[in-house]
């Protein structure tokens, strides 16, 4: 009996060593612990010995069985994980995913911005008559920007003599008119969309583009407070750290009225004594243009029926393909209008 | 405007650095793009605005630096000769609304010739060429005082000086040597015989000042400003002498700059003075006076500041002020200010002295007296509604893009029978038409796409379309176009997108066959009744004729319509209990629609849950022009567990109901 065990000890040593896969580990099972294994034939022999050698060699062969057991199964389970171990570095498989165009995602983050201070969100026709686009902000009839140089005009009849030619809205200000006359004041609106001039298309120019334009109207609504909610606008959408710098300017439709500034977005106005690495953006400058603005003229209060004695506003717009330019480093306009995959993707929300 | 800083010391007395100057002049409105440093001077480039037609002048723009330096303006105006009268010329002024005032000066007997250096570098450093004597004296008055002057060979002009509008197909050739056609909205300046300038704009060849000039006509005028600006744009000309005109030019310097340019080529180029003729009258009314509540201007602006600060920025730019009451004053502009007009301009003035950057950032607000309004809401909504879309459809996979409002007419035409929108102006013939449909523009973006090796792509837009209802209406309304390339498989994912996107809005379609022009397939979806959209294939020779590599399936929808017809949402519960399957095959006949197999199958079980195919094929096996595929069958119950058997009776029956329709071959 000693030597039976000494011997299967032995070919399972060999056995094991060999069994390199899953497969013939399990066989090594069959061949040693299956009814048919050397040890099954072992214990039904063990009636067979000698009462008193009985309980000696059944302990020894469950020993065995035990140990030869509990080294398969060890190895076993070394072998199922190593054979689970995949190459992680394989290349990624991307799912099929959407993107929403930078235009459109940019104006929502804009426009929720100041959702935040209450203002009501409209975006209004794209189609307009002369009186909204020209003569309620005070644009006087014989102004540049009427030309047809400056304006798309329809081939439409006029609705009538008040309304003059329909048009292509060159701002997102007539929306804002229609609102002014119809609702009445304290009012805080922001007006999102597209907007055409006919320019030749090139890097910077585009004859259509996207603009967002805001006003306030109320009883003591002053430039301090125009100052107030575009820097809360400008730290929210560049960063806590933003400057702004306001210049003197003039529009029709604002008095006073200005430029604004913010410090660059890019070099954080670092570069603007060294004059070896000019930044890319503000050339050095410092400042980037970003919106005009000023407090709303009377005229155009009185335009839309709202007495300008009693109340006072400020107004501002903005180019959105600019601001994204700046604050992404996009270098021409077209881009955006193209729609090729490859800027699509690089701006999926 | 670009100027010298040595031309404007001769007027203030300036301490400052280049830099700190500009510095100055930008953060009071007048914006300094540029700075550049020549030998002895520096170049200013100013972006002057249109109101402040005084700043293209050194006097003008002198006027300021004194005010922001708190400087005064050193500036004497010149004696100007009158007399003799000019007799032989007649100057005779078509319309006075053209050009309401203007002044004539001859001088005999000069000799042309280079200017002194010094007028040369001053020239140069204001970005003006120098040319000769003669001409460098208009251009130096032109600088210094901002009226435009033309010096004319007076030996070329031939009888008397007209200013009218030009003949249509006149012809003009200027200094420049080239040649333009003119027509009535050119104004010219002419002699008996032919157009001697284009008023305002640019002196022409035949009259211009020579080396063998020996007498000058010297002009100096006042053009209307929108006659000008049309005038140059419809021969494409910007010079420095329109650019002054159309902002408007001042009267008052008008006889300044005459008078001391005569002076000065008297100076530089011998000669002596012949004579002066006016014609025409100055219409410039006084700035009027306004009456400013300190307490209103306060409040205007949002900040602080006490009366000697306004009185002292007011006189700095020459702007008398007159104490009324404790809180009024009465401000008198400059002669010069006619922009000046009411409160708010003088708000203006002072804040941007003052320093918009010194006022602080406040935050208001009105949020707590806003009110909800139903015209602010529908509005806004709709805004909300757009951007849930966008949302949802980039979520199903689909990549926004932008594309042009505009399109060709006769390319709109070959996707749709809707007449585009014409407009009277376009830029170029590419986009001569406001789109009735967003298609076209898909189909672009698509082609850009497939040119450059990109497949199986998957595009949607959210945009406007315009559409034409009577002689001078037009409708305006939003729509989601949805573009899917490559092979027939890929128009079911088009279908599934937009199943999606109406699942979403709770709105249940109704769909039918149709034909529509360059489309070989297509769908027309309705609900309640109105036709919300469609879905098709874009036709084989439309295809071609855009030159596309994949086969397109689009789908467009009526947002407008969608907002109105989508229905609120509530939770509906679902079965707990697993659902069986059983499958079935069948083979077709080509001309049965698989919906009317669906429809037998919907209908046959009132467990049957879902239904999705799992297999197709075509071939040898099949009886001619038939279709083979397999069918999974889904039944549960929200009750029970259905067992095995229940299940094979429900099958068996819809297996029966299916067996008896011609065409269809059970399996």
């Amino acid at each position: 009996m000693a030597e039976e065990i000494k011997n299967i000890k032995e070919s399972f040593k060999k056995d094991l060593e060999k069994a390199e896969n899953k497969d013939s580990l399990e066989n090594l099972k069959v061949k040693y612990l299956g009814r048919k294994s050397k040890i099954s034939q072992l214990f039904s022999n063990i009636p067979n010995l000698a009462k008193q050698e009985r309980g000696h060699w059944g302990k020894e062969l469950n020993i065995l069985k035990n140990k030869i057991s509990s080294a398969i199964k060890e190895k076993l389970s070394k072998e199922v994980q190593k054979e689970e171990k995949i190459d992680l570095t394989y290349p990624a498989k991307y799912p099929q995913k959407g993107s929403i165009h930078i235009l459109s995602s940019v104006t929502k983050e804009i426009c929720l911005i100041f959702k935040e201070l209450g203002f009501n969100v409209i975006e209004g026709n794209e189609v307009e008559d002369e009186w909204h686009n020209f003569s309620a902000l005070n644009i006087p009839l014989d102004h540049p920007s009427r030309d047809a140089f400056d304006t798309f005009y329809l081939d439409l009849d006029k609705k009538d003599k008040k309304s003059g030619s329909w048009l292509l809205r060159s701002h997102t200000s007539p929306s804002q008119i229609r609102i002014m006359q119809q609702v009445d004041p304290p009012l805080a609106v922001i007006s999102p969309g597209r907007v055409y001039r006919p320019d030749v298309v090139d890097a910077t120019h585009s004859f259509m583009f996207y603009q967002i334009e805001g006003f306030v109207v109320g009883q003591d609504i002053s430039f301090s407070h125009l100052k107030g909610v575009l820097l809360y606008f400008a730290r929210q959408f560049f960063s806590q750290e933003v400057q702004l710098r306001f210049r003197p300017h003039f529009f029709p439709f604002t008095e006073p009225s200005a430029e604004v500034d913010v410090s660059c977005v890019i070099c954080s106005q670092k570069n603007k004594q060294k004059n070896k690495e000019r930044c890319p953006v503000c050339k050095g400058k410092g400042w980037l243009e970003i919106l005009g603005c000023g407090m709303i003229h009377p005229n155009v209060l009185e335009a839309c029926n709202i007495d300008s004695k009693k109340y006072q506003g400020f107004a501002f717009g903005m180019g959105v393909d600019r601001i994204i330019m700046q604050k992404y480093q996009i270098n021409d306009i077209r881009l955006f209008y193209e729609n090729d995959k490859n800027f699509l993707k690089q701006f999926p929300l | 405007m670009d100027f010298s800083l040595n031309f404007i010391k001769q007027f203030v007395d300036i301490k400052s650095s280049a830099q700190e100057l500009a510095k100055l002049l930008t953060s009071a409105g007048l914006e300094i793009e540029n700075l550049e440093k020549t030998a002895d001077d520096w170049v200013f480039s100013a972006e002057v605005t249109t109101n402040r037609y005084d700043w293209l002048s050194i006097i003008g723009i002198a006027q300021e630096v004194a005010a922001v330096s708190g400087k005064k303006i050193n500036l004497k105006y010149p004696r100007t000769k009158t007399t003799p009268k000019i007799e032989k010329k007649k100057i005779i002024i078509n319309n006075l609304e053209d050009c309401p005032y203007y002044l004539g000066r001859t001088i005999k007997k000069t000799k042309v010739g280079q200017s002194p250096e010094w007028l040369k570098k001053l020239l140069i450093n204001c970005k003006i060429a120098s040319v000769n004597n003669i001409v460098d004296a208009t251009n130096y008055c032109m600088l210094k005082w901002g009226n435009p002057l033309h010096a004319f060979d007076l030996d070329k002009i031939e009888g008397d000086i007209c200013i009218r509008r030009a003949k249509d197909k006149e012809n003009f050739i200027g200094i420049d040597q080239k040649q333009r056609t003119l027509t009535p909205e050119n104004l010219v300046v002419a002699d008996s015989k032919k157009v001697i300038a284009l008023a305002g704009v640019m002196g022409a060849k035949n009259t211009e000042v020579t080396a063998d000039t020996k007498n000058i006509f010297l002009e100096a005028a006042k053009f209307s400003p929108t006659t000008v600006r049309r005038s140059r744009r419809g021969v494409g000309l910007d010079t420095e002498s329109s650019y002054r005109f159309e902002r408007r030019v001042s009267e008052l310097c008008l006889e300044y700059a005459s008078g001391e340019a005569v002076d000065l080529i008297l100076k530089l180029a011998k000669g002596e003075f012949g004579g002066y003729k006016k014609v025409g009258r100055k219409t410039e009314e006084k700035p009027k006076q306004i009456t400013i509540s300190l307490t209103k201007m306060k409040n205007y602006l949002g900040t602080d500041f006490r009366l000697p600060e306004v009185k002292k920025i007011l006189n700095s730019l020459n702007c008398k002020v007159k104490k009324v009451s404790a809180d009024k004053i009465k401000v008198k502009p400059a002669l010069s200010r006619f922009d000046l007009a009411r409160e708010v301009d003088v708000y203006e003035e002072f804040a941007r002295i003052y320093g918009y950057n010194k006022i602080k950032a406040k935050l208001p607000f009105v949020i707590k007296d806003l009110k909800k309004n139903p015209v602010l809401d529908k509005e806004e909504n709709s805004w909300k509604f757009k951007n849930k879309i966008r949302d949802f459809v980039a979520l199903l996979g689909f990549s926004e893009i932008i594309t042009y409002s505009m399109e060709n007419r006769k390319e709109l035409a070959i996707i749709t029978k809707e007449r585009g929108l014409s407009l009277r102006n376009p830029l170029r013939s590419q986009e001569n038409s406001l789109r009735p449909r967003l298609s076209l523009g898909m189909i672009k973006s698509i082609k850009h796409n497939l040119n450059r090796g990109k497949e199986d792509l998957t595009f949607f837009e959210i945009a406007d379309i315009y559409k034409k209802k009577s002689k001078n209406k037009v409708k305006e309304s939003s729509f989601l176009s949805l573009g899917v390339t490559g092979d027939k498989e890929r128009f079911f994912q088009l279908k599934g997108a937009v199943w999606e996107v109406l699942s979403y809005l709770n709105i249940k379609p109704a769909v039918s066959e149709n034909t529509m022009a360059s489309f070989s397939n297509s769908l027309e979806l309705k609900a309640e009744g109105k036709i919300i959209g469609f879905m098709a294939k874009l036709d084989q020779k439309v295809k071609n004729k855009f030159g596309l590599k994949e086969d397109l399936f689009i789908s467009e929808l009526d947002l407008d319509l969608l907002e109105q017809l989508k229905k609120g949402k509530k939770f509906r519960s679902f079965s707990k209990f697993p659902a069986v399957w059983r499958d079935i095959s069948l083979a077709i006949d080509k001309n049965i629609k698989f919906r009317k197999i669906s429809k037998i199958i919907e209908e046959g079980s009132q467990y049957l849950s879902d239904l999705k195919i799992v297999d197709t094929y075509q071939g040898k096996n099949l009886p001619k022009d038939h279709f083979g595929f397999t069918l999974r069958l889904f039944y549960q119950s929200s009750q029970k567990t259905l067992n095995s058997d229940q299940v094979d009776i429900y099958h068996n029956q819809i297996r029966e109901k299916l067996h008896d329709k011609k065409g269809i071959i059970l399996r």
